[in-house]
């Protein structure tokens, strides 16, 4: 069986165990995590084509999910207005937000960059708190539910997984054409994007602005799942959390981050010791792969099966086919 | 008036402070670390243990927080510096240093609890001292003293000079015999046992507490942004700048919005002067 | 006059770093169709030339035209889209992806797919990647490394990454071409295949900059050659001519 097959047949049998979940989950508690899970992976999908792909090391995308859930729950529940719609309107927020974070920060180098996201997030937590009669201040507000038939968990699960299905789809598109190719020329090569014609600083922009909307998304749902949300509900220590998730599954893959989501969100609750040291052991483990497997732990998968069934690589001599070039040369439209 | 002066002084020194352990760390790693924030974290919590809890004299306090951050410094070199510089990646000792500071920040939160608690005092003196409180002159004199004390580090002393051979020109250093590893984790050991000293001094005014890590960090980087990356007055100026701008918006607009108002500030010289007051233009900060 | 006619000059152009004098006053104009080699002892200027050309450096005087067009403000994204392209000293490409992924990344200008329709994968997305993956496949057959396609490009050997920068030179079907040092580190025989990848290029109209130290290589397979010597042009002009100049010899050759 070869790998192509290997892989239709995974995704295959994945996509029937995420559709059919809510019936083989334990519990409520497994399927509220579950979704969970989707919420998350809906923001660090879109985070992912920044950091992943184009190399920009944003910390600070609970911002952007804090944005996206208190408009929804300002919009939502304080002002009655449609969830389908806050949802929408959620998401364009954080495109915009992003854009205005996005703009001044991305030209400034990897560091500035860095601590340029992790002062938006104190940030938007300091107007979160500030403007009490919007947000509750430090009481925070409730996070209001979907109408029928999203009301109910398994309900809820099918809808978070459906967006997180859209967005994964979305990304995937990008990563597999000429304008993932692009995104990962700006990260490992910035001198070589330039010199192909890759305006580095727009396609910047338009990643990050894309997981500002993502992340906007995600916020509203994620006030909905939490049905309670106050500002210590946003800690930078999550941000930490979407950005290792990216980092550990493995940049440059969309599949890599997703099991890092599913592995990192799944494992303190089921690891009971491991949720005591909480933020802790995010801080260890991200340390841990970037000494010892910088390209994630997917790649480092890749690595014991090389090893394990070795390909010789057969060195074999350059020698052009110039009526073949010749040919090639001659396409052109 | 007076009051909000020279608060905004004070807390602008420890953000100089933070600055200056920036740069140090910087001239011979070329490396900004996240941890930078953390070792003032640390030298404040320390201290107070060693005093409060321990019982013991001030003094101990002081040289348990420098040994604190000695130590952390030292661990940042070794676990996420030195093996990361080796590798071509250049962001990774973004990570490392991300990573190492998070775990740091969550182990003291662990252990010394996630409230603020209050920083002992060094020298017996009235709550209602004003504007004479140690808590004020205490991390205003020791930035001072921090920025004297370094300068004649590197203009007097043998290591100083090494120090500023391998900001210029690490490869250069290596080739007349520099040790550059040695080097650097001496300077990383040095830095920590200034930000350990810098929290320490400034305890008073920030009480001890372990989220402090990553706000200082952030913090004493846009002091040293502003300042000028490699400057070590632009790290004074752009503290003072900072502290003050802190203060005056929480008289004036209340403390609600004191974050905002200090990146604003960033965004702002950043944008005309990207290089900070007093940077040179072509320091290349990754 | 068509693109395909204009020449890629330098006009007289000067570039200064600070105090130092890089380039003096140099001018070269590359054809369509010919080849060009630059040649000159370390410190020339060949590389600060080939910068200016490529507009990684703006000219402190002087100027850089395509044809009419000015360049010499231009950003690299720009002449890239002009249809200049370059190689570089040290092969730039992206570890992590396969030689053809590499390759196609210089397709980059001619796509017209944006980034929304490609996230919803219109079909003429999907059709301009396809054709796209074809022409870059047989640009690589062609260049020699028909039998590395899928290969990640971290496990290139030298010569091979060198050849697969040719390629995603050629991928942007430029009009000129720039290469940087590529016979640098090559075999005898490698050097061989990449005169005769040089010569095919040139004989569909790709006017080639050939920057070089190999001077036997370069003076074999050039049309035209232009020495530099601490940022001053010595000598320009056919071949033959500059070779057995006796300047040239004097400050290049004998040294």
């Amino acid at each position: 069986m070869n790998s192509q097959t290997t892989k239709t047949l995974s995704l295959i049998v994945g996509a029937i165990l995420i559709a059919t979940l809510p019936f083989w989950a334990g519990d409520q508690y497994q399927l509220h995590l579950a979704a969970l899970i989707a919420v998350y992976w809906i923001l660090i999908a879109g985070l992912n084509l920044v950091v992943g792909f184009t190399g920009q090391l944003s910390i600070g995308h609970v911002g952007l999910l804090s944005i996206g859930s208190y408009t929804f729950a300002i919009l939502a529940g304080k002002m009655g207005v449609d969830p389908t719609l806050s949802v929408f309107v959620s998401g364009l927020l954080g495109g915009l937000c992003g854009l205005a974070l996005g703009l001044p920060s991305l030209r400034l180098p990897g560091f500035y960059f860095a601590m340029a996201t992790m002062a938006f997030s104190m940030i938007v937590n300091e107007i979160v708190l500030a403007q009490v009669d919007l947000t509750g201040g430090g009481i925070g507000l409730p996070g209001p539910m979907f109408p029928k038939p999203f009301e109910s968990p398994i309900g809820f699960y099918y809808l978070v997984t459906a967006i997180a299905l859209f967005v994964t789809w979305l990304t995937w598109n990008i990563a597999r054409r000429m304008w993932g190719r692009a995104f990962i020329s700006i990260r490992d090569n910035p001198v070589a994007a330039q010199a192909v014609g890759v305006p580095v600083f727009k396609a910047k922009l338009l990643a990050f602005v894309f997981s500002g909307i993502t992340a906007g998304v995600s916020g509203a749902v994620f006030a909905s799942l939490q049905s309670y949300i106050t500002p210590d509900t946003f800690v930078f220590e999550l941000s930490m959390f979407f950005f290792v998730c990216i980092i550990i599954g493995g940049r440059g893959s969309i599949i890599g981050p997703f099991f890092g989501t599913v592995v990192l969100t799944a494992l303190p609750e089921l690891v009971s010791p491991l949720a005591k040291l909480g933020n802790f052991f995010y801080g260890l483990l991200l340390l841990v792969v970037v000494l010892v497997v910088p390209e994630g732990i997917g790649r480092m998968f890749e690595i014991i099966s090389e090893r394990l069934r070795p390909r010789t690589v057969h060195r074999e001599p350059i020698t052009p086919d110039l009526n073949r070039l010749a040919k090639a040369l001659k396409v052109r439209e | 008036m007076l009051t909000v002066i020279v608060t905004g002084l004070a807390i602008g020194m420890l953000y100089a402070s933070i600055a200056l352990v920036y740069n140090v760390m910087f001239s011979t790693s070329k490396v900004l670390s996240v941890t930078t924030g953390h070792l003032s974290m640390v030298g404040g919590v320390f201290g107070a243990y060693i005093i409060s809890v321990l019982q013991m004299h001030w003094l101990w306090g002081l040289l348990g927080a420098v040994l604190a951050g000695a130590a952390f410094g030292w661990l940042t070199d070794v676990l996420a510096i030195r093996r990361v510089l080796a590798r071509s990646d250049e962001h990774l000792w973004l990570l490392s240093t991300l990573a190492l500071a998070t775990m740091v920040q969550q182990a003291v939160g662990l252990w010394w609890g996630t409230e603020p608690k209050p920083f002992p005092r060094l020298i017996t003196q009235e709550f209602g001292a004003g504007l004479m409180d140690q808590k004020f002159w205490l991390p205003i004199g020791m930035a001072i003293v921090m920025a004297i004390g370094l300068e004649f580090f590197y203009r007097k002393t043998m290591y100083g000079k090494v120090f500023i051979a391998m900001s210029e020109d690490a490869f250069a250093a290596r080739a007349r015999g520099v040790s550059t590893d040695k080097i650097r984790l001496l300077s990383y050991v040095l830095s920590g046992a200034l930000g350990g000293l810098a929290g320490f001094a400034a305890g008073q005014l920030t009480f001890a507490f372990f989220a402090l890590g990553h706000t200082l960090t952030l913090l004493g980087f846009i002091a040293l942004a502003v300042g000028g990356l490699g400057s070590n007055i632009g790290a004074l100026i752009g503290g003072a700048a900072l502290g003050l701008l802190n203060s005056f918006a929480s008289y004036y607009f209340g403390g609600e919005y004191q974050q905002t108002i200090a990146v604003g500030l960033l965004m702002v010289v950043l944008l005309i002067k990207p290089e900070g007051l007093l940077g040179a233009k072509n320091v290349r900060p990754v | 006059m068509s693109a395909m006619q204009s020449e890629l000059q330098a006009i007289n152009v000067s570039k200064q770093f600070g105090g130092l004098s890089a380039l003096d006053q140099v001018s070269l104009s590359l054809r369509p169709g010919e080849v060009h080699g630059l040649i000159g002892p370390n410190g020339s200027g060949k590389t600060t030339l080939l910068n200016l050309l490529s507009g990684y450096y703006q000219p402190t005087s002087g100027a850089i035209k395509l044809g009419d067009e000015d360049l010499s403000l231009a950003s690299v994204q720009r002449r890239a889209a002009v249809g200049v392209a370059r190689t570089f000293q040290k092969p730039r490409l992206l570890p992590m992806l396969s030689v053809l992924e590499n390759a196609t990344l210089g397709a980059w200008s001619h796509s017209e797919s944006g980034f929304v329709a490609s996230a919803v994968s219109l079909p003429s997305v999907a059709r301009e990647d396809k054709k796209f993956l074809e022409q870059t496949t047989e640009l690589l057959h062609g260049v020699g490394l028909g039998h590395v396609i899928h290969r990640r490009a971290n496990l290139l050997d030298h010569a091979e990454q060198r050849f697969l920068e040719i390629a995603r030179g050629l991928a942007m079907r430029p009009s000129f071409i720039l290469l940087d040092e590529p016979a640098g580190g090559l075999t005898t025989q490698e050097i061989e295949h990449l005169s005769q990848v040089i010569h095919t290029l040139r004989s569909s109209g790709i006017g080639v900059l050939l920057v070089e130290h190999h001077t036997d290589f370069v003076f074999r397979i050039s049309d035209r050659v232009t020495t530099l010597n601490v940022g001053k042009m010595i000598k320009h002009g056919a071949s033959d001519e500059v070779r057995t100049d006796p300047e040239v010899i004097r400050v290049y050759l004998g040294a």
